[in-house]
């Protein structure tokens, strides 16, 4: 449905023509028709009038548009997974376009990559001598206009960064879907598109942590070696700090990874201490919670009812400030070796937006496969999930209430 | 008559690629390795790990077998065995 108002300077008994612009080169339509009043020299009451305008608008688009954070080999792809999952239907990529696109589409969810509005392809980079951390290398007007035409409906052509040959592929189309996710490096980095964001996450991972998910990925590759991941990982440091890292402080919900505290000295990185930090006071957003909201809880599930084995679960809730900001923490260390450890740790858990019991578990057996699926950052990542979906809900059932009244009518 | 190849490496070229960006990100760094050439090179190390760690999942989810498993979990070929 899609509501359109004209003006008019005088009345439309002259006759008019339509003419639609063509495409902007930032590639979205514009929403205007434009009526051209023939100039055909009539009598004396044929006063020059200007054009007449006709603006529409698909008032019952509401993409939702969710903003993920995180350094690369950090987890995207598989919150990802884990999300549209969550909201029914695998993700693919768009069937019978470019096989190297990084986008994402399912029935409810598009995901599109932010390394598509690279400005400078690998070349270009090598050349000014950048990393794809620096801004230099993205173009944030584009990012902008296309999320927002998005956002409001409008389908865009949009650039495509091959990650093989790292260069730009000609654009794709990308139409407005329910929920739009938008994932890279630089989500929350510009204040324009983070303003259009519906809600946020980040990913943050510890350097121990980050480092040991890196060899897990890097060594069966040839190439490499130890000191060869070591190093590319402390090149990029620099610049990860001055322009990634500070993005976590806008971040609604931040997944914080770092090594457990049930193990001393352990650098295997295997069993994780997982922080789920959720801001306080955002909109359609209310924070999990343990036993007793806004209280401080100390939880080891372990015990007479539940058995678990080494090195055990222990959960820890409360209220804190972070970067300024009002947020409560959900934290859990060490890892899950059966069903019933889900399960139990589930039904001790509030605000989790599940739609039947045993929900989270369910989603978690489902991708099993997953890594992390036996820890806090599957968890968290389910559940973050399931908060985005109550989220969706609540802003287009907010959204469309005013219209089903009139129609009931 | 089909080709069994072992699923651990990326597809060829991509390995290659991340072989050779190893190479020269080691050379651009001898000289001076606080440069913008040298922070590059390791990044675009980086971004190559990342497309052949995608590459590799990719291959992985066109098993045969696994395909055929996810159709079919109750015949002979597919069943698993949990104590």
């Amino acid at each position: 449905m899609a509501v359109c108002s004209a003006y008019t300077t005088q009345s439309l008994n002259s006759t008019c023509s339509i003419s639609t612009p063509a495409k902007t080169h930032l590639g979205f339509h514009q929403k205007q028709v434009v009526f051209y009043r023939r100039s055909s020299k009539r009598g004396g009451s044929g006063s020059s009038s200007g054009p007449c305008v006709i603006t529409c608008s698909a008032g019952d688009s509401q993409t939702v548009v969710i903003g993920l954070a995180a350094d690369s080999g950090c987890g995207k792809s598989t919150f990802m997974r884990r999300l549209t999952s969550v909201f029914g239907g695998a993700a693919e990529p768009p069937k019978g376009g470019n096989p190297d696109s990084n986008t994402l589409i399912s029935d409810m969810t598009t995901v599109i990559c932010l390394d598509d509005y690279h400005s400078l392809d690998r070349t270009g980079r090598k050349e000014k001598g950048v990393t794809a951390l620096d801004p230099r290398a993205n173009d944030f007007d584009l990012m902008y206009e296309q999320v927002k035409a998005i956002k409001s409906g409008v389908a865009v052509d949009k650039p495509i960064y091959n990650h093989v040959t790292g260069l730009l592929d000609p654009p794709e189309l990308i139409k407005p879907p329910k929920i739009l996710v938008i994932e890279g490096l630089h989500p929350m980095f510009d204040e324009r598109v983070r303003d259009l964001l519906d809600f946020s996450i980040y990913l943050d991972i510890s350097n121990e942590v980050k480092f040991a998910w890196k060899i897990q990925r890097d060594m069966a590759e040839r190439g490499h070696s130890l000191e060869s991941i070591k190093a590319s990982i402390e090149a990029r440091k620099p610049d990860f700090d001055a322009y990634i890292d500070p993005q976590k402080k806008y971040a609604d919900a931040v997944i914080e990874v770092l090594p457990t505290q049930l193990i001393p000295d352990d650098n295997e990185g295997k069993v994780l201490r997982v922080r789920l930090i959720m801001k306080e006071g955002v909109k359609h957003f209310s924070p999990v919670y343990l036993f007793d909201e806004g209280s401080t809880v100390s939880w080891i599930p372990c015990g007479r009812k539940l058995t678990c084995s080494y090195p055990g679960i222990k959960f820890h809730y409360g209220p804190d400030t972070y970067f300024g900001n009002e947020v409560s923490i959900l934290e859990m260390d060490g890892q899950f070796d059966r069903l019933d450890e889900l399960i139990y740790v589930e039904s001790h858990l509030s605000n989790i937006s599940t739609k039947f019991y045993g929900e989270v578990t369910q989603q978690m057996l489902k991708h099993a496969d997953f890594p992390g699926s036996n820890n806090g950052t599957g968890l968290f990542q389910t559940i973050v999930g399931l908060k985005i979906r109550d989220l969706y809900e609540q802003i287009t059932s907010s959204k469309t209430a005013a219209p089903l009244e009139a129609t009931k009518a | 008559m089909q080709v069994m190849k072992p699923v651990r490496a990326a597809p060829d070229s991509i390995s290659e690629k991340v072989e050779k960006s190893v190479k020269e990100a080691q050379e651009a760094c001898s000289d001076d390795p606080a440069s913008g050439e040298c922070v590059a090179a390791w990044d675009e190390v980086e971004e190559l790990s990342a497309a052949a760690s995608h590459a590799r999942d990719k291959k992985k989810d066109n098993d045969p077998l696994e395909n055929y498993c996810k159709e079919n979990p109750e015949t002979d070929e597919c069943r698993t065995y949990d104590n």
